[in-house]
């Protein structure tokens, strides 16, 4: 198949995406590796000329925050908890959004709503959701001016409320808001890029199925997921790469604390190590962090992608 | 255009010389060491005779030199990055129409940048290739960032200047500031300059804000309560607030933060130091003071912004439910501590404004908030000399500090403000309805000497996010009051430790 | 006559499979209960963000806050909104941001796509391989660097800056190239023997085949143009700012809190036109591609 002709094709197409990704990818990426081995590097000392020891002190430095452990335990639950859970939902409501005739055009339109919200609003609203405003919890001058909307519908069905996010919440409840919003946030886009792969798969199919009378739950296994396996492998990677990079969702909850009041700090993960790194003073520390970071995505990817070579159809 | 950016990518790529200790600056020890002793600068020039030595040789020692000859008078553009909303940027332009009255060369572009850390992000990356602004919005520990590069430039030469500058109106002015001018300004706030540890001039205060005590005059006045001087007075008063509505909060304080720095200098007790050792802050007084606010929050009477989970002054103006007949706050906030107004626009109730408690009623000390201003140094002097006389008409001119106090809420940096007409009027309209700014500017005004500034160096915010984060842990935390207080004393410390 | 033996034959099958067709119609009960929770929850922060835009600043900052506005707000607030952010300068901006960077990264995007999908070349896998570990290390490690560079290249303050950094996207070059790989390599032979050109191939069967791919890639590229702050705020002064913006700027109070009501307000009518594109293109999204024939 390889001959020479094809080949010098293939790069002809190749080349403006390849000349971009040197210029706007590549070159950061060697900036940031170099600047992960110069010990203590930092931009504003660089700028008056101090002189930095090439070293692994960055990587040593990372590893002994006290924070590390907690950034990377967090980092790992939210990806392996998050991503399979909005797959499956997201597939779920395409497949259901396929199947259906009424009101078809409308949710659909509903589904794609949320791009168009902007994600100011979509941070603001979940705090809100969850919020319980009071005071002096735990004591006896507890005080509660308000339990949030969650607990309000809980209560409607007669649990318990939770606090979720404020002082005094367990590490339990933050880690299901932030599985929560972090799933539905990832809804839209897997739905989209799912219905839009459903909508290639050949009608043909399906109704060899309805003749066979093969039963639902065995066509969606059986028929939808193998054809749509190529999209899912999609959704999946790209999911783990954004999910081990998650950090604005726990802003968008926690704020600038990124946990509870009395816990600052509880839900950083490693991008929010990099990002507080950066923005103070110490860029090699988040370089070598980000190096950290990279070495975790690209085992997992690997994974993924063996996993998938096995698995999906084309 | 090309040549300037051939320029700028040598000084990155190279970044081996200070970006403007090399400019002609004829100290030769290419001294911009923020962590430089100001002695050394005497040591540099022992000729000089002086009764006050160490002052003139901070100024002789300055990174920023001025020229002979002073401003040239050519057209120059100065760029100036602020946060101000639509309505101050409007106050800007008509003063800088006015500037340009004396200096019709100067011509001043100004950005709007967001939120002060943005302005901070956008200014770090802009210093790397020398695209800074020549004038920015600052907080000391912004300053201190910047410092690392050298790139701020130290205002001593130029205050101390007396070189003569030509208006185009025919009059004339000094280049520096006179003894009449820098004794204008409140001294709290023109001492933040200086609160970098080397005893340079870094900043100019630009427009300030500080912590008042806003209460329910009507709820005090009908059960005939006395507004608190100290805390002791306070915890009585919650107390007693409590056992006249026994549904509320009594007090409530936005920002833990400023609490605890507050404290700090109320007592006296070590906070931070801008040089030697940093954090001071894990000591017995601090730790006693935090067990009594464990028991105070513990028994109901106060909150604060995060663990009440909503602003603290829409508990204070809730006109239902859940009711706060307290609040410390910004004092540019004022608006916001005010109930919705009823139909017939009268307010519920009225709002009553006073210094915050103190531990020594004698001795007030109070935060001092709100922007400042930096100047870039520059490889044209004539930029930094252009900027200088914009940021000195600006911080000097009583009529624009009047009016941009007027706008904002925030109050003005120079004492002789208050006998501005415009703001004389504004003040005596003070009230605790409809002018509840001018109430809070008056409170404000009236604690002139109460401001205190904490050192700014690198690694200050980290000390002030941490304390904040400590105070909260220590009030809620379940458990042994004494290991929770320990612990997390301890944990801030070593927080602001790693990130050193 | 035929409808009348039509009607007996559907009643027939009617009788003897009721019990299938009770349970049908329960499980498009379930599918429509699922769907509608669903597009509930999804819809909520939408929701949200109208309602916000509605009420009035003490409302918004209300301990407990309320499902529907006390006081509707609504003029004030979006006419403030319009009045405070030179909102048709920047909507002007970002609408030719979007639209020349869309067209110019699907050009980009697909003959990318169809390297790896269809041509063989050395060394394809593992550069397909790297491309995939750019996409690992966090994006805010790069402005610093890339801001460097546009430094150089003198594209400070135009739109080239805006545009050329963020062209290509690994993400939609991977996309596609996954649904390219669906396209049977047959016919892709069966143009080669007939001798049809690659262009030809990619712009006849390859594209059409991909619409629903090309116009997921479309939204979610407007949609980056739409959402972009830190890079424009930091290579843009106001001629060439995006809609972010002047957003997240102009609603500042004097006292440095912002305004969230007027916010919303801006928000929802900036919102406005990429809701009409979205129901606009929703057609031609869920058009299904017919591919009869053909395995899929």
């Amino acid at each position: 198949m390889v001959d020479s002709k094809h080949q010098w094709k293939a790069w002809i197409y190749l080349l403006p995406a390849l000349v971009l990704i040197l210029v706007f990818t590549v070159w950061p990426i060697i900036n940031t590796v170099r600047l992960a081995f110069l010990e203590n590097y930092n931009m504003m000392t660089a700028l008056k000329g101090a002189k930095f020891n090439i070293n692994f002190n960055n990587f040593i430095k990372v590893v002994q925050y006290p924070g590390f452990k907690s950034c990377l335990l967090n980092t790992v639950l939210l990806c392996i908890l998050t991503v399979p859970i909005s797959t499956v939902l997201a597939l779920l409501i395409a497949v259901a959004l396929n199947s259906i005739k009424g009101l078809q055009k409308f949710l659909q339109t509903v589904f794609f709503l949320p791009y168009v919200t902007n994600s100011i609003a979509i941070g603001m609203v979940f705090a809100a959701m969850f919020n319980m405003v009071g005071n002096a919890y735990g004591t006896q001058n507890e005080i509660i001016v308000t339990a949030g909307i969650i607990n309000n519908i809980i209560e409607f069905f007669g649990g318990t409320r939770v606090n979720w996010i404020n002082v005094g919440s367990s590490y339990l409840a933050n880690m299901t808001v932030m599985v929560i919003y972090i799933v539905w946030n990832a809804l839209p886009f897997k739905i989209l890029i799912l219905l839009g792969g459903l909508q290639s798969i050949n009608k043909q199919y399906y109704d060899a199925a309805k003749i066979d009378g093969t039963r639902k739950g065995r066509i969606l296994t059986r028929i939808t997921v193998p054809l749509l396996s190529p999209m899912l492998a999609y959704v999946i990677i790209t999911g783990f790469i954004g999910g081990f990079k998650e950090y604005t969702s726990i802003v968008g909850i926690f704020g600038e604390k990124l946990g509870p009041a009395d816990d600052a700090g509880r839900l950083n993960t490693m991008v929010g190590y990099i990002y507080d790194s950066l923005a103070g003073k110490h860029q090699g520390r988040a370089s070598a962090a980000a190096l950290i970071l990279f070495g975790i995505i690209l085992v997992v990817t690997l994974i993924n992608l063996r996993v998938s070579k096995k698995r999906v159809h084309y | 255009m090309k040549k300037r950016i051939f320029k700028a990518v040598a000084a990155t790529v190279l970044a081996m010389t200070m970006l403007f200790g090399a400019c002609g600056n004829n100290s030769g020890s290419g001294n911009a060491d923020p962590t430089a002793a100001p002695t050394q600068g005497t040591v540099a020039d022992p000729g000089k005779q002086d009764p006050a030595p160490a002052a003139k040789s901070l100024a002789e020692t300055a990174n920023f030199q001025v020229p002979a000859g002073g401003y040239d008078g050519k057209d120059v553009t100065i760029t100036f990055y602020h946060t101000m909303g639509s309505s101050l940027s409007a106050v800007l332009d008509l003063y800088i129409a006015e500037f340009n009255k004396l200096y019709p060369n100067i011509h001043v572009v100004w950005e709007q940048v967001g939120s002060y850390n943005d302005v901070r992000d956008q200014i770090s990356t802009e210093l790397t290739v020398g695209n800074e602004p020549n004038i920015a919005y600052c907080y000391p520990d912004h300053v201190a960032l910047y410092n690392l590069a050298g790139a701020v430039a130290q205002l001593d030469a130029l205050i101390d200047s007396k070189e003569t500058v030509a208006h185009a109106d025919g009059t004339s002015e000094i280049l520096g500031l006179t003894d009449e001018q820098k004794n204008d300004f409140i001294s709290g706030y023109y001492a933040e300059g200086r609160s970098f540890g080397d005893g340079y001039m870094y900043t100019l205060p630009f427009s300030k804000s500080t912590e008042v005590l806003y209460y329910n005059k009507t709820f005090f006045d009908k059960n005939g309560l006395e507004v608190p001087k100290t805390w002791d007075d306070l915890k009585t008063l919650c107390q007693k607030i409590l056992t006249i509505d026994p549904n509320c909060i009594p007090l409530g304080y936005d920002s833990e933060a400023n609490w605890f720095i507050t404290m700090c200098e109320q007592y006296g007790s070590p906070y931070t130091s801008a040089s030697g050792s940093h954090y001071l802050f894990n000591n017995d007084q601090n730790k006693a003071f935090m067990k009594t606010f464990r028991d105070w929050y513990q028994n109901g009477l106060i909150t604060t912004q995060t663990i009440y989970g909503a602003y603290t002054s829409g508990l204070f103006v809730a006109d239902s439910g859940m009711k706060s007949y307290m609040s410390i706050g910004s004092s540019a906030g004022a608006t916001h501590q005010r109930p919705t107004a009823n139909a017939d626009g009268s307010y519920p109730f009225e709002v009553g404004i006073a210094t915050i408690p103190q531990v020594n009623a004698s001795s007030p000390k109070v935060i001092s908030q709100g922007p400042s201003v930096c100047i870039f140094n520059k490889d044209n002097k004539q930029e930094v000399i252009a900027s200088w006389l914009f940021v000195k008409y600006l911080t000097t001119c009583v009529d624009f500090q009047a009016e941009f106090s007027m706008t904002s809420g925030y109050v003005p940096v120079l004492k002789s403000v208050g006998s501005n007409e415009a703001y004389a009027a504004f003040l005596a309209k003070a009230d605790g309805g409809a002018y509840i700014s001018a109430l809070s500017a008056k409170v404000c005004l009236e604690q002139e000497s109460a401001y205190y500034v904490s050192p700014a160096f690198n690694g200050s915010s980290t000390a002030r996010d941490q304390v904040g984060s400590l105070f909260v842990t220590c009030l809620t935390k379940d458990g042994d009051a004494d290991k929770i207080i320990n612990d997390a004393f301890k944990k801030a410390v070593d927080e602001c430790e790693y990130s050193e | 006559m035929a409808d009348e033996k039509d009607v007996m034959r559907a009643r027939d099958i009617s009788q003897v499979s009721a019990k299938q067709r009770v349970g049908k119609v329960l499980f498009h009960i379930l599918v429509y209960a699922f769907l509608i929770i669903m597009a509930l929850i999804i819809l909520f922060p939408f929701y949200w963000m109208i309602i916000s835009s509605m009420k009035t600043y003490e409302e918004y900052i209300r301990s407990v806050p309320t499902l529907w506005p006390h006081e509707i707000n609504v003029i004030a607030n979006y006419s403030n909104a319009f009045s405070q952010a030179s909102l048709s300068r920047l909507f002007l901006n970002t609408l030719y941001v979007g639209v020349v960077s869309t067209l110019l990264s699907l050009v980009i995007t697909v003959l990318s796509a169809f390297a790896f999908a269809r041509l063989e070349f050395k060394g394809k896998n593992a550069l397909f391989a790297a491309l995939l570990a750019t996409m690992m290390i966090p994006g805010e490690l790069f402005t610093i660097t890339n801001y460097q560079t546009v430094t150089v290249f003198g594209w400070m303050n135009t739109y080239t800056v805006l545009i050329v950094p963020f062209l290509v996207s690994v993400f939609y070059i991977y996309l596609l190239r996954q649904n390219f790989l669906q396209i049977p390599n047959e016919l892709y032979l069966a143009a080669k023997v007939d001798g049809t050109s690659d262009i030809k191939y990619l712009w006849k069967v390859m594209i059409p085949l991909s619409l629903p791919t090309l116009i997921s890639i479309t939204i979610l590229k407007m949609m980056g143009a739409w959402n972009s702050y830190i890079w424009p705020r930091l290579v843009t002064k106001d001629d060439h700012s995006l809609i972010t913006n002047g957003l997240r700027n102009a609603f500042t109070a004097n006292d440095g809190t912002t305004n969230y009501p007027v916010q919303m307000a801006a928000v929802a009518i900036v919102s406005f036109p990429l809701f009409l594109v979205f129901v606009f293109l929703r057609k031609y999204i869920m058009k299904g591609v017919s591919r009869s024939g053909i395995k899929g």
